[in-house]
């Protein structure tokens, strides 16, 4: 069943064409992993699912219900509580530097959601276990490392309870070293059974971890597939060039 | 030259020096808030709100503060017809030249504290749903500050020496009464002694910003 339906998605910055007709779904449970050249329009078409970019046309259907229809968005309210079932992680983490790890999960639940203290604080309790990171509750950001910046990146998005979370590139800023770690804690959300879509370089974890490739070229969405048919017998030349030379 | 002369006059000049503590509190406890509305203002969606606070801030930071307070002191009362109703104490009128001026200046620090927050955290803050108040009050605002700290500190020693304006005004101050005793006993020292007194409570801001920048580092 389709979480995410998006059809026929247009964005352009000036006359730029960004996103050319993007169409396709989103299944419950499903890892997409989104590869292309950069440039091609993939992080803004992921961010167009959130609205951290306003689309100029087409429909983006989240559970349902309508973010934008036939290019017209949905009111104010409306938008917030189609946002509010999406999750987000950044390739530069963009945590808060001025509060604690602890801190940075429970500011929004504790103002957006207005649950109770102790149900938060138990909340950030086991997200920060899960991602291996208690002892680091009571740190500010400053002192973690790339990796375990981004894993309380991930256990701030699970903090309100997210249908999907979209990632954009969140290995990209880290030393090769870390993005292991990282990877580790998508890897589990999978195995949760998140739905998730994952904007990557990481070609490896796409194979292994992912439902289905998406490759965008050019504002487009040029074929996507089950990776092992996708890596193995692109039905592109550009899809092909693509990936000889990142793998 | 005794010892008896010299804790004399301290003793009276820390009198004066009263008043330019009272000034300065005055004035950074005011201009501080004042300047961060203006900077909200001048970051308006508004045009009119935006052109007005900018506008503001280029007449107060591009002419001198010293014009600005004997404008205050001396042009307001002869301004024909109203000129009456503005005519103000000295202090007062000084304070209120103060909070004008410094005003500009701080909203011109706190802008350059905005613009050094990275768009990802008001991307970060809008998908975790929080509203626009929110994400300023509880994500850009304390950042703000802490960027700006530095460069308020700055501003604020600089106010302490401006006080030394008053002079110009008439209002006694520290300065007045070095002055005063300089020509009534011929001798450098008082200028010395407000040259210490100055010091010491420039010192004691210093200190007070080390410890605000060390507490607010986030580290």
């Amino acid at each position: 069943m389709a979480i995410i339906e998006v059809s026929n998605v247009k964005k352009s910055f000036g006359n730029v064409d960004v996103l050319k007709n993007i169409t396709f779904t989103v299944d419950k449970s499903e890892v997409i992993a989104v590869i292309g050249p950069s440039g091609s329009g993939k992080s803004t078409m992921l961010r167009s699912l959130i609205h951290l970019e306003h689309v100029n046309g087409g429909s983006i259907c989240v559970q349902g219900d309508y973010l934008v229809k036939d290019g017209v968005y949905a009111n104010g309210q409306g938008i917030k509580q189609i946002t509010s079932k999406m999750g987000m992680v950044f390739q530069h983490f963009n945590l808060f530097p001025h509060l604690t790890v602890k801190e940075n999960l429970e500011l929004a639940p504790k103002y957006v959601k207005k649950a109770s203290k102790e149900e938060i604080s138990q909340k950030s309790r086991e997200l920060l276990e899960k991602v291996g990171l208690s002892a680091k509750a009571d740190v500010y950001p400053a002192r973690l490392s790339g990796g375990q910046k981004q894993r309380v990146a991930i256990a701030r998005a699970l903090m309100m309870n997210p249908d999907i979370i979209l990632f954009d590139e969140p290995t990209s800023a880290l030393d090769p070293e870390l993005t292991g770690e990282v990877l580790q804690v998508i890897k589990q959300l999978a195995e949760e059974h998140m739905t998730m879509i994952v904007v990557t370089h990481e070609m490896g974890f796409a194979r292994e971890v992912a439902n289905k490739i998406m490759f965008i070229d050019k504002g487009e969405i040029l074929e996507s597939g089950k990776p092992e048919q996708l890596f193995a017998n692109p039905k592109f030349d550009r899809t092909r060039a693509f990936i000889n030379t990142v793998l | 030259m005794s010892i008896d002369y010299i804790l004399n006059i301290t003793g009276s000049m820390l009198e004066g020096a009263q008043m330019t503590v009272l000034l300065f509190l005055i004035a950074i406890v005011v201009a501080i808030p004042l300047g961060f509305v203006l900077t909200l203002m001048a970051n308006s969606k508004s045009k009119p709100i935006a052109w007005f606070a900018s506008s503001y801030i280029y007449v107060m930071r591009g002419t001198p503060l010293l014009l600005q307070l004997l404008f205050i002191c001396f042009g307001l009362p002869i301004i024909p017809i109203i000129g009456d109703y503005l005519i103000m104490d000295r202090f007062v009128a000084a304070c209120l030249g103060f909070i004008l001026n410094y005003a500009a200046y701080f909203a011109e620090i706190f802008r350059g504290g905005l613009l050094a927050i990275d768009k990802g955290q008001y991307e970060a803050s809008q998908v975790l749903g929080l509203s626009r108040w929110q994400t300023t009050t509880k994500v850009i605002l304390p950042q703000m500050f802490r960027v700006a700290l530095p460069a308020v500190s700055n501003e604020s020693i600089t106010l302490v020496k401006d006080t030394a304006l008053l002079y110009a005004v008439a209002v006694p101050e520290l300065l007045h009464f070095a002055q005063t005793a300089v020509n009534r006993d011929f001798t450098i020292v008082p200028f010395v002694i407000a040259g210490v007194i100055y010091l010491l409570m420039t010192l004691v801001l210093t200190l007070l910003f080390k410890w605000l920048e060390k507490k607010f580092k986030f580290e």
